[in-house]
């Protein structure tokens, strides 16, 4: 019993040191970038480097370089042989539902997102999709919900701070994670919190259920990546600013879409409104 | 994950890697369906015949010439430097911008087997007629990627490839500016660089 106890209190401190870690990786990446760094803005006389400076956004380009070159290491000597290995014994098919199931999980997430945001409608798609891939997609290894009309959307915290009218700031590199902005890091540390595994009563057998989805998932998303990344780094000329302008577009576009699906719709059995008058 | 679509996408639809619109006239939605259908199909035969790479390479470089136009995308990668660079920078910098499309060719052909090409439909988007196709490959997840096409000196060009939102031309048009900000706003500096990139994928291949 002891043992128990002692297993217990354990599991406890490591979650609890998982939640603040998570809670204040992002803020303190944000400071440090602040305080270190900084990139020497041109003259605004010199209109053509002066716009550029200005369009990149990037004021911490030094420190978030440094971040970029470390992470590619990183990935370059650990995720991408595991992605690599992971590929040799997985097939298409399976990496597609694993990527299913991993989606799954983040649904409850999206609609919390999509409700604070003020996304009825995007955010009843979360539900119905969670609902549906949960029961006839079994536990959201199958997709089913997407061939009834109800696709996928994605969000995060930031998303829904982009909704509260919130910019996007800075870019920012972020070391483990990635591209990011001073808006969209907040999504990190909520991220962290919002998942079913977290509201699902504490255990030794949910926290490696944690553990192991979130390997998974990490696994699954480098594998998907594998070919695309290796296009960016032999053919860009300077892939740290070919990432950040990916990132930034797929940004903006990925709010396009949440407003474009959270369209009103009349079900067809209200009366449908009046179709405009041409003259 | 709001990742996932462009990348997957991207690498289907690099060789048109920086498509740039100098467009004067709008092309109807049927007429560019017609020409992005005619040019996919052209496009998928080169690539799934049972040739060699380097044979593929010359065939789709040809291809790409026909189908996009190259020069204009040049102009449009330069943007604000066009006016900084020399007449004489501005032609080494068109010519190694056409060198370095000839090479992303033949990179990515290696990724390219068995394709597969389905022209969904056409909008208008701003400027440009974008249409809407899916890419498909084998042991591979369908790729959505839009096809941005203008009249061009009479006839339709490729002028953008869009794949989940991200545009292929303002993503080298980026990528090409940062490398002449790093270095103090000279466009010398950036031809330098697209001639090393040329030296380092042709010592690669």
């Amino acid at each position: 019993m002891p043992a128990m106890k002692e297993a217990w209190v354990l599991h406890n401190r490591i979650l609890s040191v998982r939640r603040g870690i998570a809670a204040i990786a992002a803020p303190a990446v944000i400071l440090a970038g602040m305080l270190s760094g900084c990139a020497k803005a041109p003259p605004a006389s010199d209109t053509a480097d002066y716009q550029a400076y200005q369009q990149q956004n990037d004021p911490m380009e030094p420190t978030n370089r440094v971040f970029y070159s470390i992470n590619d290491k990183l990935d370059r000597y650990a995720f991408k042989p595991i992605a690599k290995g992971y590929i040799k014994i997985t097939t298409q098919g399976i990496r597609n539902h694993v990527g299913d199931f991993v989606t799954n999980i983040g649904e409850p997430g999206r609609l919390i997102y999509f409700a604070a945001g003020g996304k009825p409608r995007d955010a009843g798609t979360s539900l119905v999709r969670f609902v549906v891939n949960s029961t006839v997609g079994i536990g959201g290894i199958f997709d089913p919900a997407t061939h009834l009309g109800y696709p996928e959307t994605d969000t995060d915290f930031g998303m829904t701070l982009a909704e509260w009218g919130i910019p996007a700031g800075p870019y920012l590199y972020l070391p483990a994670f990635g591209p990011s902005g001073a808006r969209d890091a907040f999504s990190i540390p909520v991220a962290f919190f919002l998942t079913p595994m977290e509201a699902a009563p504490a255990s030794t057998a949910m926290t490696a259920f944690s553990y192991s989805e979130t390997a998974l998932h990490l696994v699954n998303t480098r594998a998907q990546f594998m070919n695309p990344i290796e296009q960016v780094q032999e053919t860009a000329l300077d892939p740290y600013a070919t990432f950040r302008s990916l990132y930034r577009q797929s940004r903006a576009s990925q709010l396009q879409l949440i407003d474009q699906r959270d369209t009103p719709t009349v079900p067809d059995w209200f009366p449908q409104p009046a179709a405009p008058v041409t003259q | 994950m709001y990742f996932r679509r462009f990348v997957l996408g991207a690498m289907t639809a690099l060789p048109m890697l920086s498509l740039a619109p100098l467009a004067q006239a709008q092309v109807s939605t049927d007429a560019a369906k017609a020409f992005i259908t005619t040019s996919g199909q052209q496009l998928v035969a080169v690539v799934n015949a049972d040739t060699s790479t380097s044979v593929k390479a010359q065939q789709l470089q040809t291809l790409v010439n026909q189908m996009v136009a190259v020069d204009n995308v040049g102009a449009y990668v330069l943007g604000r430097y066009k006016s900084v660079a020399t007449p004489d920078q501005y032609t080494q910098f068109q010519a190694l911008f056409h060198q370095l499309l000839a090479n992303n060719i033949t990179y990515q052909i290696k990724a390219f087997q068995g394709i597969g090409f389905t022209v969904n439909g056409a909008s208008v988007v701003g400027n440009d007629t974008v249409v809407d196709t899916t890419i498909t490959r084998p042991g591979q997840a369908p790729a959505d990627v839009g096809w941005a096409v203008d009249e061009i000196g009479g006839t339709p060009k490729i002028v953008d490839v869009i794949v989940a939102g991200t545009s292929l031309r303002i993503t080298t048009r980026n990528d090409y500016a940062s490398v002449i900000t790093s270095n103090g706003g000279q466009v010398s500096a950036l031809l330098t660089v697209m001639q090393n990139k040329i030296n380092q994928i042709k010592a690669n291949q």
